[in-house]
């Protein structure tokens, strides 16, 4: 299936300069890099919000924010990281590491890749800029219920509109992904022996593909119930806000896999590399992750029990949701099993994906305890629901994030990072991440709710300790720029494979990864998992 | 080159249109909503019901209250004439609403009932309902309605009150609003 497509250049080295390398960028390694560095700047402006989350709630009682602003920075803090920070952010790893891994010349559509991208800052602008109309930014909360956002002003026009820009981007960027990996392998690299991030991003392209243009229908509706005098949602005329819901949740749902198997596709990288043995169970690997994608459509009112279904909806719904934790439980037990007595060493990338172990699985054991609906029902938007999912998406996502840079970091840059400052970065992130998210589940469980600026006094020490640690947590990712910044700079040259066992295509490539790579295909005899056994050809310039 | 460029574009059409149509099924999914509510009873708390089978004996009491709500902006007035009443279960109890559309056009209007605690509605048997269908109004018009009901005897005993409050609602493009 390897062919050449429409990015084969003429043999030329150099790279194209200044800003227009950047605006008219079709080079799949550039747009990677763009795609990073975009999702940083928006986890720090994401970030940025939830510090003024937690200063409010460091003490009962108003302090900073009046409670419109308040709920402002919980929606768009909200928003931002989904959409503006951890999708972005696996997009640009994808578009860095797909061709590498599978040995193509680029991503399939070069010019449409480029679209893909540039789409994604006019959205954030949308966002960001949304906070000075008048009326403020949206503030119905992220998912964005009716009858909530068929009244606000124009901030949630602003967001509507740019949910629509960045699924079009999303939409286009996974279509650029399954082309790739479906037509553009290199001769040997088959659908049963590619790496398991090229498999964790197939299936989660296919996802976005199926459910973002079903979140863009539930704006739509909203967006015509506010201006065009259709009744989808407003009761007052024949509609049902419960209906947004379930057209929500029916998006919401498998979003959190689009969010979760990326990373569990770069964890089954990380762990054999720095185990030094091939990951245990590959094939259930691909079952599981290929399960979860589809179980993860079938259980989307799990965040309605409290809407009032009937018990045999919620019965199944929350069966179906328990059932998720079975192909979960088998990627867990793999991960584990490739680390049973492999030769471990502990360098920033393999502490990352430990960590990402540990507290994602402390995140899905609380996600099992929210499925009993009739626990949920005290549960439900209480700050234990905070607690599970900032337990699956920072210590999930952006951890494994985390470990993808580090990981790769040699290959992109041809430079070291500074190894000290990155075991600083886990351990700082690690401890900081838990004095923060640890105590929300005690505050869930003594029944604080989410999305309000104050509270009941016998919340507070609780919150303190959180605010505290929220604080150093989005203080501590300072040093990831810096060390991220200077390693870029004056990093030691790194080797062609940094990794003594690493083994997929990307390190048999010299480092940094050359501008155009595999512009002929290479011959490759695969073993599981992507690792290379021996190749011939493949050329770059 | 070309054979392969043009399966690359073959994919990406299949692909866009999978992305279409799954922007239809977000479409799809309002009427399918109504049809499953439909079909499984959900929701369906505008339709008559069938009269419980009588329990022998005089059934346990029940105190009753009549409410009425109208979203701001919205041309009605609407209210009960009684407010509370002892009913017992299994008898056949009546209520009157008096319904008004205060504006100078004529209007359709829809009726919602709702039950407080929610867990009540089951056993309110509504006969007789002006709830059951939209309802039209001359301008200035003042209608009377009965509303027909039978509390079940089935009903747990610990529910000891419930209130029956209508929420009337425009329906948009039948009057001349």
């Amino acid at each position: 299936m390897a062919t050449v497509t429409d990015t084969q250049h003429a043999p030329h080295s150099h790279k194209p300069s200044g800003l227009s390398r950047w605006l008219t960028a079709t080079n799949h390694k550039d747009i990677g890099t763009l795609y990073l560095w975009f999702s940083f700047t928006m986890f720090l402006s994401g970030g940025v919000m939830a510090l003024c989350i937690r200063a409010e709630l460091f003490h009962p009682g108003l302090q900073f924010f009046q409670p419109e602003l308040f709920n402002q920075f919980t929606t768009l803090h909200g928003l931002i990281m989904v959409f503006g920070a951890i999708m972005p952010a696996f997009t640009g790893l994808a578009n860095w590491m797909l061709p590498l891994m599978i040995g193509a010349p680029d991503m399939a559509f070069a010019r449409m890749n480029n679209w893909s991208f540039w789409l994604l800052p006019p959205a954030a602008l949308l966002l960001l800029t949304s906070f000075a109309v008048p009326g403020g930014a949206a503030a119905a909360g992220w998912t964005l219920y009716a009858p909530l956002s068929t009244q606000m002003g124009m901030g949630m026009d602003m967001t509507i509109f740019a949910i629509h820009i960045m699924g079009i981007s999303s939409i286009m960027g996974s279509i650029n992904i399954i082309v790739t990996i479906l037509n553009l392998r290199a001769p040997g690299m088959t659908l049963m022996k590619m790496p398991m991030f090229a498999w964790a991003t197939l299936i989660t392209a296919y996802l976005i593909i199926a459910v973002m243009p079903v979140l863009a229908g539930a704006v739509t509706m909203v967006l015509t119930d506010r201006h065009f005098g259709t009744h989808f949602f407003n009761a007052a005329g024949g509609g049902d806000p419960i209906l947004y819901q379930h057209v929500f949740w029916f998006f919401g749902h498998p979003e959190v896999y689009i969010m979760a198997l990326p990373a569990f596709g770069i964890v089954s990288h990380v762990i054999p590399t720095f185990a030094r043995k091939p990951l245990f169970g590959y094939t259930s690997m691909v079952y599981a992750t290929s399960s979860i994608g589809i179980l993860s459509f079938m259980v989307w009112a799990h965040h309605m029990f409290a809407t009032g279904m009937p018990a045999t909806a919620q019965l199944f719904f929350m069966y179906a949701t328990m059932l998720i934790a079975v192909p979960t439980g088998v990627k867990v037990f793999n991960w584990i099993a490739t680390m049973w007595e492999g030769a471990m060493t502990f360098e920033t990338p393999m502490l990352f994906a430990i960590g990402f172990i540990m507290l994602f699985t402390i995140g899905g054991l609380s996600g099992v305890t929210l499925s009993v609906a009739a626990v949920d029902i005290a549960l439900h938007a209480s700050y234990y629901v905070v607690a599970h999912f900032h337990y699956v998406l920072v210590a999930g996502a952006l951890f494994s994030l985390f470990a993808a840079i580090y990981y790769w970091f040699p290959k992109m840059t041809g430079k070291m990072y500074n190894e000290r400052l990155g075991k600083l970065h886990f351990w700082w992130s690690m401890v900081w991440f838990n004095v923060t998210f640890f105590p929300m589940h005690f505050l869930g469980l003594a029944g604080m709710p989410r999305r309000i600026p104050d509270y009941a006094l016998q919340f507070t020490t609780f919150n303190e300790i959180a605010s505290v640690g929220a604080f150093c947590f989005g203080l501590g990712q300072l040093i990831f720029l810096y060390n991220m910044l200077v390693s870029i700079k004056y990093g030691e040259p790194a080797p062609q494979k940094p990794w003594e066992g690493a083994d997929t295509l990307e390190w048999q490539i010299p480092t940094p990864a050359p501008y155009h790579s595999f512009t002929e295909a290479p011959d490759l005899e695969v073993a599981e998992n992507g690792a290379i056994r021996a190749i011939k050809g493949g050329q770059h310039h | 080159m070309d054979r392969s460029h043009s399966a690359n574009v073959v994919l990406l059409r299949k692909l866009a249109l999978i992305a279409l149509m799954m922007f239809g099924f977000a479409w799809a999914l309002v009427p399918m909503y109504r049809v499953i509510c439909e079909v499984t009873g959900l929701n369906q708390v505008a339709v008559a019901d069938a009269a419980p089978s009588q329990a022998a004996g005089a059934g346990a009491e029940v105190t009753m209250t009549f409410d009425s709500m109208v979203q701001a902006g919205l041309p009605w007035q609407v209210r009960p004439l009684m407010s509370h009443l002892k009913a017992r279960t299994g008898q056949f109890v009546r209520v009157d609403y008096e319904i008004t559309n205060a504006s100078d056009k004529r209007v359709v209007g829809q009726a919602v009932p709702r039950y407080l605690p929610a867990a009540a509605g089951e056993y309110v048997k509504k006969l007789d309902c002006f709830c059951f269908k939209q309802q039209s109004f001359a301008p200035g018009e003042t209608k009377r309605f009965p509303v027909v009901f039978v509390i079940d005897p089935k009903m747990p005993r610990e529910i000891g009150a419930i209130t029956l409050a209508y929420s009337i609602f425009d329906v948009p493009g039948q009057g001349g609003s």
